[in-house]
């Protein structure tokens, strides 16, 4: 016979239900009916196969291999926030140098949306010098000869473009694969997919440098949109506190956090008990993973440990807080299983108007707060063996025109570049992509793509392909429809990408 | 009643007739009169052969940009363009091929123009793709000359194909050590992983437990060495005792930041499948490597790290 | 030789066929031809009218096939295959006031074939500029295999008409008798009409009704596919 006593928790389980668990419960399970229904036929279809990310709640985070074999196991992003100009680094335009100062050809203007340029502009060519290097003679500007170095580790892809022309959307283009805010970002599509190695530090990790200034997207470039909020990026800081609120507070133990933590599991437990919600297990997950971050995100973060040979090359000053720094610590973290790393460093945005956002001081001044600690990262990789299964990419929202802007019809005070979403650079490094490569070409201006042009829906296709995943089979079925990071709009793998 | 004919003349007349019917018809409609003479046998049935440039680098792009509205599934303005004796026979108003024929031309309009193929935003052919086209056709759009004699042919890019997995094969895979595997996960928790879920290969991330993983939990991993292609020790514990030759089928190995000296070197000489070696931050001399070197394997780390 | 009194109080030509049947038929006539040039030369919103109006036409007919005057009726012309086949071996009754069996199954062939091709137009698309009322309504795979069926069965209306104009042809040329006229005119030589029959004329304003249901059926399909 049963315990009477758990037929009193079955009562009162069935109690806790309210109308709104079990009409939930109801379409979920209809729902489940119908998709087990569309699942078969799917198979049947010879479709995309149909994953199962499903895990012990008490471990969202735990590993699933990837569908196929991956090249990359990792990521670590590098957003430069404001669209670097790819005139003045990559896509090197002697024929555009000729005609600086011209009146922008009419054709250039029409039906065309910019953001600030009004009238005619003139033309802006390169505004530092450029020469070849590595192998293949790849034209590179002198403010990056740092990177220089590594350019037969680099896969620049010159032909990206973008449909957004203004920061926010772009960036979340770029991120979420959707320009609106509550699509999951990159990195969360990653560890919901994959999972993160570590069960000690989050699997998506950002570092946000340049001030504290992240990007005009903000937060929602690493929410987790509609996949569960335990795979949105966790924000953490390279100098004081890692993580804020992680540590304890002043006069508590690590013991007595921790009998206050079992005090409180146990109070989620018999939540649990009663109604039934896997979130609750969730949250004792997170608390949990919280504990064992106090020992481990401090470690991972601390670039105190690193040789001051090391710290030099990376041009990392311990305490402050610098995309030197988040490099570095990226490394570190890459070191520890993390799965995807996000850094931010915002500033590119070279308009012209205020100081700071001239090609001729701005961006001088971002090269020379990246450039080192990018190179410096990429070779700290490969001669730790790490680039071989970490993708590294570096890139903006979008590109920037090859006319000096002049806002309201004015001349600028600064050299200055209007938004340009028809064509910019990006790079890949690492993990399973071609090193050594230039993809794509703009024409003579730089202004539109003549060859190989990639979405970014197609470089979200690449990333995740080298990831082991078909961009197909990696969605989550959110209102009514299976959600993609790609989207709706067919996608490409770029195959020239690939090593 | 009168101005009768007899039955023959006019089955005569009505024969002359639609003869001369097909025949204006013949002339006035291209298309009709290739599927007459094809029909009829007047024209052999055209093939490619195998390798050539029309059969390797041609039809698999009218596969991919045109067949889905030009073939078998529907044949739109009565062109298909599936096979080389279809792309001959051309569509409603015939032939489409010719350096300056209705193919070319219309794969080249620029995407605004109504005309343009493939439409309503299908992505247009590539640079490269056209340029395949082009050569084909200026040669004669023939079906005979071999893919390797076009010297001028942009390189072949063939599109990435989602590798496709069997479930049960790959469960026939595993299943030897499965039981084996399911005992040492439960022992090492989140250390050991397929590397995909089309693959029996694991990888071991030992790095994750640090110092608390030596010589003998890598000897208690020992009974799936067959299947071990990654292995990771970086921080680990383990000394130049551990029994790393026992893991042939390691591919990829990291020791960064061990405690392993070059008296490891034999027992690394033993890993077989050795591709990749990651030494940093070890007390390996680069000497002691010669030998891996010599047979082509990577060596991370060696020396001075980075710079 | 004294002309004969009946002969004389007989009218020269009897009427056989009503005026919406006649109608009908040369309507068919001009609207096939309308369909076929408007989609070859790819006037489709043209087309499509035409087939809309075939489409009407073809459920009034077969309407009138039953509520229609005599020589209109199904029952009138359609015939078992045996009667057919013994017609047009030269065997049984040679006179009819309206179709004669072979023209019978001829009319009821065309009538079908034209059916299907109004209706597989209705489903059809060409994915570009065009697609049918109904089209959205099935799969696209189904539209393309009806669309590629719309094209396979203009070829069997080809030979249809042609088949349909070689025999006309024949009785003319031939056996000396002419159908077409009494097509235009409704009347047909009383020599070539069976003595003593009755022939009942179904008012024009029931046409004219049936014809008025038919095109809101027509009408409301179209508004009820395409919204």
């Amino acid at each position: 016979m049963k315990d009477p006593r758990l037929l009193l928790t079955d009562l009162s389980r069935i109690q806790a239900q309210t109308r709104r668990h079990f009409l939930g419960w109801g379409t979920g399970g209809l729902g489940a009916f119908f998709l087990n229904a569309a699942m078969t036929e799917d198979a049947r279809a010879d479709g995309p196969q149909t994953l199962n990310f499903a895990r012990d709640p008490a471990t969202p985070l735990s590993v699933l291999p990837p569908p196929f074999r991956a090249r990359a196991k990792r990521v670590i992003y590098l957003h430069m926030g404001g669209a670097p100009s790819q005139l003045d680094l990559f896509d090197y335009k002697p024929v555009l140098a000729r005609f600086h100062g011209h009146d922008c050809p009419q054709s250039f203007l029409k039906g065309k949306r910019f953001a600030f340029i009004s009238g005619i502009p003139k033309l802006l060519g390169p505004q530092f010098p450029f020469r070849q290097a590595g192998r293949n003679g790849t034209w590179i500007s002198d403010r990056m000869p740092h990177l220089e170095r590594r350019l037969d580790e680099l896969c620049l892809v010159k032909s990206m473009k973008t449909d957004q022309f203004n920061h926010a959307p772009a960036q979340l283009l770029v991120h979420t694969g959707d320009p609106r805010t509550g699509h999951a970002s990159l990195g969360s599509w990653v560890t919901y997919g994959l999972g993160s190695e570590n069960q000690n530090l989050p699997g998506f990790i950002v570092l946000v440098s340049s001030g504290g200034i992240t990007a005009n997207a903000g937060k929602p470039l690493w929410g987790s949109g509609f996949l569960p909020s335990v795979y949105q990026g966790v924000q953490c800081r390279s100098a004081g506190e890692p993580v804020l609120y992680l540590d304890n507070p002043k006069d508590v133990s690590r013991a007595q956090r921790r009998q206050v933590l079992d005090a409180v599991d146990e109070i989620n437990r018999q939540t649990h008990v009663q109604f039934g919600n896997p979130e609750t297990v969730a949250r004792i997950a997170q608390y949990e993973m919280a504990f064992r971050m106090q020992l481990e995100a401090s470690d991972a973060m601390d670039i105190r440990r690193e040789s001051p040979a090391v710290l030099e090359r990376y041009g990392a000053e311990p305490g402050k807080t610098s995309y030197a720094n988040n490099c570095l610590v990226a490394r570190r973290l890459a070191e520890r299983g993390v799965r995807f790393i996000q850094l931010y460093h915002w500033g590119w945005d070279s308009h012209g108007t205020p100081t700071d956002e001239g090609v001729n001081v701005g961006l001088v001044n971002r090269c020379r707060e990246t450039d080192q600690p990018t190179a410096a990262l990429l070779a700290d990789l490969k001669a730790r063996g790490l680039l071989e299964d970490t993708l590294v990419v570096w890139g903006g929202e979008f590109g920037r025109t090859p006319m000096w802007e002049n806002r309201g019809g004015q001349e600028m005070a600064f050299i200055g570049r209007d938004h340009h979403p028809s064509a910019f650079t990006i790079w890949m490094a690492g993990g399973g992509v071609k090193a050594g490569l230039v993809h794509g070409q703009t024409d003579d201006m730089g202004y539109e793509i003549v060859q190989d042009p990639v979405e970014v829906r197609d470089l979200h296709a690449t990333m995740l392909y080298l990831l082991g995943f078909d961009h197909q089979a990696l969605k989550y079925p959110y209102q009514g429809l299976d959600q993609k990071l790609t989207g709706v709009k067919p996608a490409r793998i770029i195959p020239q990408l690939l090593a | 009643m009168t101005g009768r004919i007899s039955a023959w003349a006019y089955a005569a007349g009505v024969l002359l007739v639609t003869g001369c019917g097909i025949a204006a018809a013949m002339a006035l409609r291209p298309g009709f009169a290739a599927t007459v003479r094809q029909v009829t046998g007047l024209e052999p049935a055209r093939i490619a052969a195998p390798d050539s440039f029309y059969t390797v680098r041609v039809a698999p792009l009218f596969d991919r940009h045109c067949a889905g509205c030009h073939g078998a599934r529907a044949a739109k303005g009565q062109l298909r363009l599936d096979s080389f004796a279809a792309v001959w026979r051309g569509g409603r108003h015939g032939d489409v091929l010719g350096k300056d024929g209705e193919l070319y031309r219309r794969i080249t309009l620029p995407q605004s123009d109504e005309k343009a193929m493939p439409p309503d935003g299908k992505p247009p052919l590539s640079k490269d793709e056209l340029t395949v086209i082009r050569l084909w056709l200026a040669d004669g759009a023939r079906g005979d000359v071999p893919a390797a004699t076009v010297k001028d042919a942009p390189r072949l890019v063939l599109p990435v194909t989602i590798p496709q997995m069997n479930p049960q094969d790959v469960a026939r895979q595993r299943a030897p050590l499965a039981d084996e595997l399911a005992r040492l996960q439960k022992r090492y928790p989140g250390l050991i992983a397929y590397e995909s879920l089309a693959s029996a290969d694991l990888q071991v991330n030992a790095m994750l437990a640090g110092k608390r993983f030596g010589d003998a939990d890598l000897q208690a991993l020992l009974p799936l060495a067959a299947r071990i292609v990654r292995l990771d020790l970086s921080g680990t514990a383990v000394t130049d005792a551990a029994p790393l030759s026992g893991l042939r089928a390691v591919t990829h190995l990291r020791l960064a930041g061990t405690g392993l000296t070059g008296a490891v070197a034999p027992a690394l000489d033993g890993m077989a499948a050795l591709k990749v070696l990651t030494v940093t931050g070890t007390n390996i001399a680069p000497e002691s490597l010669a030998g891996l070197r010599r047979r082509g394997v990577t060596i991370h780390g060696e020396g001075d790290d980075g710079a | 030789m004294a002309p004969d009194r009946e002969a004389d109080t007989k009218p020269a030509a009897i009427l056989v066929w009503d005026a919406p049947t006649r109608l009908f038929h040369w309507s068919l006539v001009a609207l096939v031809f309308v369909s076929w040039l408007s989609a070859d030369q790819g006037y489709m919103t043209v087309h499509l009218l035409s087939g809309l109006t075939l489409l009407a036409l073809l459920l009034f007919r077969l309407a009138w096939g039953f509520f229609g005057s005599t020589t209109a009726r199904f029952g009138d012309f359609l015939h078992a295959p045996p009667r057919v086949l013994r017609y047009l071996r030269g065997r049984g009754q040679r006179l009819h006031a309206g179709h004669n069996p072979a023209g019978g199954a001829m009319v009821m062939v065309l009538i079908a074939v034209l059916l299907a091709q109004a209706v597989t137009g209705l489903f059809a698309t060409d994915s570009l500029h065009f697609t049918g009322p109904l089209a959205l309504l099935v799969s696209e795979d189904a539209s393309l295999r009806l669309t590629t069926l719309h094209g396979t069965i203009f070829n069997l209306i080809l030979l249809l008409v042609w088949l349909h104009v070689v025999a006309v042809g024949f009785y003319l040329l031939v056996k000396g008798d002419n159908l077409i006229r009494p097509m235009v005119t409704g009347r047909k030589p009383a020599s070539h009409v069976p003595d003593g029959l009755r022939l009942v004329f179904t008012h024009p304003v029931i046409a004219v009704l049936l014809l008025a249901v038919s095109i809101a059926l027509v009408t409301a399909l179209f508004f009820w596919g395409t919204t």
